[in-house]
């Protein structure tokens, strides 16, 4: 109860994550609308190397814009005094003074290359390739159009192999594969978020209030004393973490109608709550893991200030093995399993997307059981060190084996 | 060393070559408390005099339980501190400068944890702690953050906390060191009261007056060793001075001479 009604581990702990990732989230796609919205409004200029009698057909055709994208930019086509086959060299050169360079090779009548060129390193050129590759693509139908006329026949047969790929999963399925890849990340980063303020306010910052002797004189085990602790810290980041999710949950909603509009189709992302709740026994052994770690580390530092400089590099030891999951290809199997954080996060991933075996799934639960028994001792053990616990200097992780050992 | 001879029953802390040794990666060992040998008698106040690092502190923190003896025994309330360290806790109410209290909770919310924690539940529980309300003063401000109370009003919801389970034994380590002239004056007051109610008091200080104000009888501690323990009189009678600075004074030479002594004979 102490512990939760200090503003700043209420504001880190709950506040702070509830509304960080909505507005995280908000600001993204805002970002990414106007970043979009730039590059559609901007004009782009385009070199064309052309025979004579083609040029202008293809002048108009390249810069004719879209009905639909009306307020876009303009594509302005300038003839280049080069011949059709001019080499290589020539347009890369040309290309220094426009945003891409398009070189006709002849009439049409038959299937002939046509070489864009672009920057891809310049953004307006990667505008500029993607108006021009659109634009041939309008100007490609009509010719077919009007060579079939002309033939008397159906345009449909001057294409005879009408390739349409389309996936068979189902949006769901997709979304979970979006999600498998985001979500495990996130919950572990949630639960050491959650824990990481608890655990310094509780231990450095007892120190630091001068309460740890106060604590010591309670006629009770100190061992309980400790578990008690580990306890808090671990209820507050399973609070924190659902806390997040809901929040994700709520706010879900309005930032994928955004992405639907901004990507022109129907994304449909739902949080998974069946597999959350599959999730959830790993999730709290996790949580028990990390809250025993943060504890015990936090223990060596004597106040608030160097509790937190004490567990910034420590968090990281979880962060990024996290990070490390998502690599694609890794996947939970009887290696993994052993890998701390990594198993947890790929055991997430499968649980996701319901592609995880229970052989791994077991290995991954036993060892991360005894990676939280191991944390826990490790915490009791260091708190329960005089040293630690009335040193009114903070202690080096480099001290912690010659801290574990004495008593 | 003078002891008077007294019942065992009467015997509130009893300690026998109690010592305390910290390791130190820097400076090796480091013995704190060499050797104390002490009693302290119900109804009685006891006071560990000694300079700054003489090993008061880490003394009263072996009694308290707050750290275990490198070697010796001591027994509050007849109860073995190694032993059961648990039940001594519950027969002690301990106070020192690091003993501070949990900002966030409210004087009141203090005193039902600490009371609960020692066994208090029920009417029992309440009514103890309306008492130590009424005995310290404390209406006025016991329902306030006690990280928002003044100084004098934290010393006093500190000694309401150590006392509401109304132990045997009171441990106080420097009791009145940073506290003004009016909250040194009402921890002088609460002492004695405890003394006066048959409590042991056992408390350090490196200030005489207050020691030979309060202290039915005086140990003095020097470089973690007990050089002396008796009344003012026969602390006198030992050292043949009038005034406690100058037995204390004769003492501490006493003990360097013996030192050199024994170095010189090494």
């Amino acid at each position: 109860m102490e512990g939760f009604r200090d503003r700043q581990t209420l504001i880190y702990t709950f506040v702070l994550p509830v509304c960080m990732y909505p507005a995280l989230g908000w600001i993204m796609i805002q970002g990414l609308l106007i970043v979009q919205g730039q590059n559609s409004a901007r004009d782009v200029t385009v070199g064309l190397v052309a025979p004579a009698e083609l040029a202008p057909e293809a002048t108009q055709a390249i810069s004719a814009r879209p009905e639909d994208e009306a307020s876009g930019g303009r594509v302005e086509v300038l003839p280049l005094d080069l011949p059709p086959d001019a080499d290589a060299a020539a347009l890369r050169s040309a290309l220094e003074e426009y945003d891409a360079v398009v070189a006709l090779p002849g009439l049409p009548g038959g299937p002939k290359k046509v070489r864009v060129l672009f920057d891809s390193t310049r953004s307006r050129s990667g505008t500029a390739r993607d108006r021009i590759e659109a634009s041939l693509e309008r100007w490609a139908e009509v010719l077919r159009g009007r060579a079939a006329e002309e033939r008397a026949i159906d345009p449909r047969a001057l294409d005879p192999i009408d390739v349409s790929s389309e996936s068979v999963a189902e949006e769901s399925d997709q979304a979970n594969v979006v999600l498998s890849l985001l979500l495990p990340m996130l919950l572990v980063f949630m639960s050491v978020l959650g824990a990481f303020f608890p655990a310094v306010d509780l231990t450095a910052g007892e120190k630091e209030r001068r309460c740890a002797e106060t604590t010591m004189l309670l006629p009770v085990p100190m061992t309980a004393v400790h578990l008690g602790k580990i306890l808090a810290v671990c209820a507050s980041a399973m609070i924190a973490t659902t806390l997040n999710l809901a929040a994700l949950a709520l706010s879900a909603g309005h930032l994928i109608d955004q992405l639907s509009a901004a990507a022109d189709r129907s994304i449909a992302l739902e949080l998974p709550v069946g597999a959350l709740v599959k999730i959830l026994p790993l999730a709290v052994l996790f949580a028990f893991f990390v809250s025993a770690a943060l504890t015990g580390f936090a223990s060596l530092a004597a106040s608030f200030k160097e509790g937190q400089a004490l567990l910034g590099p420590v968090q990281m030891l979880f962060i990024l093995p996290a990070m490390t999951a998502q690599l694609p290809g890794l996947a939970l199997d009887s290696t993994t399993a052993f890998i701390p954080v990594v198993n947890v996060a790929l055991a997430f991933r499968g649980l996701l997307v319901g592609d995880v075996n229970a052989l791994p799934l077991a290995l991954c639960a036993g060892a991360l059981l005894l990676l939280a028994l191991a944390a826990i001792w490790l915490s009791v053990r260091l708190r329960s060190n005089e040293k630690v616990a009335l040193s009114g200097e903070t202690l080096s992780l480099g001290s912690l084996v010659g801290l574990l050992r004495s008593k | 060393m003078t002891q008077t001879q007294v019942a065992s029953s009467e015997i509130a802390i009893h300690a026998t070559g109690l010592k305390k040794t910290f390791k130190d990666p820097e400076r090796g060992a480091i013995e704190a408390v060499k050797s104390i040998d002490m009693d302290c008698r119900r109804g009685e106040i006891f006071g560990l005099l000694g300079p700054n690092g003489a090993g008061k502190t880490t003394t009263l923190r072996m009694l308290s339980t707050i750290l275990a003896p490198t070697a010796g025994t001591a027994r509050i309330d007849g109860v073995d501190v190694t032993e059961d360290p648990l039940e001594v806790r519950r027969r002690i109410g301990f106070l020192s400068g690091s003993t501070g209290l949990y900002p966030r909770l409210t004087g009141r919310e203090t005193l039902r944890y600490f009371g609960e924690l020692h066994g208090l539940e029920g009417a029992l529980l309440e009514a103890a702690i309306d008492k130590t309300i009424a005995d310290f003063d404390l209406s006025d401000f016991v329902d306030g953050h006690c990280g928002s109370l003044s100084t004098g009003q934290k010393q006093r919801v500190s000694i309401a906390r150590a006392v509401v389970h109304d132990p045997p034994v009171l441990i106080l380590d420097e009791p009145t060191t940073g506290l003004d002239i009016m909250a040194s004056s009402d921890m002088i007051e609460f002492i004695e009261s405890r003394r006066a109610a048959g409590r042991c008091v056992l408390f350090s200080t490196h200030i005489l007056s207050e020691a030979e104000r309060l202290c039915d009888r005086i140990g003095v501690v020097y470089s973690g060793r007990m050089l002396a323990s008796g009344s003012l009189d026969e602390l006198r009678a030992m050292t043949d001075a009038e005034w406690l600075e100058d037995v204390f004074r004769a003492l501490v030479r006493r003990a360097d001479a013996d030192r050199d002594r024994a170095g010189a004979s090494a």
